[in-house]
């Protein structure tokens, strides 16, 4: 896999095709055709390529009977709103996160008892990352195309935690209890987890 | 600037979207007012995001992407073309009238006042409310039986452990017993968020946990 090279500039919102490795761009280029020219075609490939891992995070979630639900909430979402996305901000896969993040929140809601009365939007509370509302330098953003590495260098056992909490949406006291270890021990490895995975990008960045 | 955060895990757990809403409230309008958090936040996001790229893959049964887009064509574009807003957005904003002073504010002793929000927003066991403290007043010691998390909106207090200010996110667990008492100068206002005392394990998180219902 290519590496992707160090950029210094802080200058935001520039886009610097050169430092990414060619999957990363790939995905910014279909987007981006989706967007202007809502060509179906390359939203083809974006959908061929990310609803079947929408599905896994929707099984992953113990949402599974919503599954194809969330799916298609989240492909609409792509399609609409392609033309918000910008490369500068977050990769096409967090992106794509954020709105799935987003919409497993809203059936959840929907779901629920509590949705008569809500008056925040989870768009609201959770905001899509986007032109306005977004910190990251282009050096972030280059770090974080280094994270699938950090993430495989993590201790396994900091490596189960950190996936059973964020990605399988599980109570801290649930992952604790599946592992068999005291709810102290499992906030020290995420905690740990954390702080290796900043190193790990800090180091990427010299 | 604010100098009193989330905890990273409390952000991690905001990212992954299994905090509860309540508590997402309090991070979301603390990250209204903090960049670095959402310096931070933006890591954890792209964390996300790695995990969705190395999933294992699961088929898609219902439809194909041909059967999809026709669903999609056939469906009217919503007025609003897009769910995803681009400002930076406070929370708050649709749950308050335009100025403090317009809040329908609960007289609950001669210096403090409170405006409920737990009905318009939270389940079962939480408590979200906006607190006013009349500059330089005491609060009654107190502790509390579940977490409380309190951030900042105008003006600040100080207490046993340290002086707030605007923007800033403090927690309180049981183990704490304090007496916060407002800065001189201005009302403090702030946002305060009372978790359920209860402490649930397992499986039945779920079941009892309205968040997480199914
Ligand atoms: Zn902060």
């Amino acid at each position: 896999m290519a590496q992707t090279s160090v950029i210094r500039s802080k200058v935001r919102h520039m886009s610097a095709p050169g430092t990414r490795d060619q999957d990363t761009q790939k995905w910014v280029d279909l987007l981006h055709q989706v967007a202007h020219h809502r060509d179906r075609e390359a939203f083809r490939q974006i959908y061929d390529h990310f609803a079947p891992r929408i599905k896994a995070y929707a099984m992953n979630q113990g949402v599974s009977q919503q599954a194809d639900e969330l799916v298609q909430e989240v492909m609409t979402s792509v399609w609409r709103s392609a033309d918000k996305y910008a490369d500068s901000l977050a990769s096409v896969s967090t992106w794509i996160f954020t709105i799935t993040r987003n919409q497993r929140i809203d059936l959840l809601r929907k779901a629920g008892r509590m949705q008569a009365e809500i008056k925040v939007e989870t768009e609201e509370l959770w905001q899509i990352p986007s032109e306005d509302n977004t910190v990251s330098s282009i050096q972030q953003l280059s770090a974080q195309r280094h994270l699938s590495k950090s993430i495989s260098e993590l201790p396994e056992e900091q490596m189960i935690a950190v996936k059973k909490v964020y990605y399988e949406g599980k109570t801290h006291q649930e992952v604790a209890a599946e592992l068999n270890i005291p709810l102290g021990t499992l906030k020290g490895r995420l905690r740990l987890s954390m702080q290796k995975l900043r190193v790990m990008l800090e180091a990427k960045e010299l | 600037m604010s100098g009193y955060h989330p905890d990273e895990i409390t952000l991690m757990d905001y990212s992954a979207g299994s905090l509860s809403l309540a508590q997402s409230l309090a991070v979301a309008v603390h990250l209204f007012m903090c960049g670095q958090c959402r310096g931070q936040l933006e890591q954890l996001n792209a964390l996300g995001g790695t995990l969705l790229a190395q999933s294992d893959p699961q088929a898609v049964e219902v439809q194909g992407f041909d059967d999809f887009m026709d669903t999609l064509d056939a469906k009217p574009e919503p007025q609003i073309t897009t769910k995803v807003q681009s400002r930076l957005y406070n929370p708050l904003q649709n749950l308050l009238p335009d100025s403090f002073d317009a809040i329908p504010w609960r007289k609950q002793t001669k210096d403090i006042a409170e405006y409920d929000l737990t009905k318009q927003l939270a389940g079962q066991g939480v408590r979200v409310a906006l607190q006013k403290i009349r500059a330089g007043a005491k609060v009654p010691p107190h502790s509390h039986r579940g977490q409380e998390t309190t951030v900042i909106l105008s003006g600040g207090f100080s207490d046993e452990l340290g002086v707030y200010h605007k923007g800033d996110f403090v927690t309180r667990d049981a183990s704490h017993r304090h007496t916060p008492t407002a800065l001189q100068n201005e009302d403090c206002i702030c946002l305060t968020v009372l978790d359920a005392p209860i402490y649930f394990v397992s499986g039945f998180y779920r079941l009892l946990n309205p968040f997480m219902r199914w």
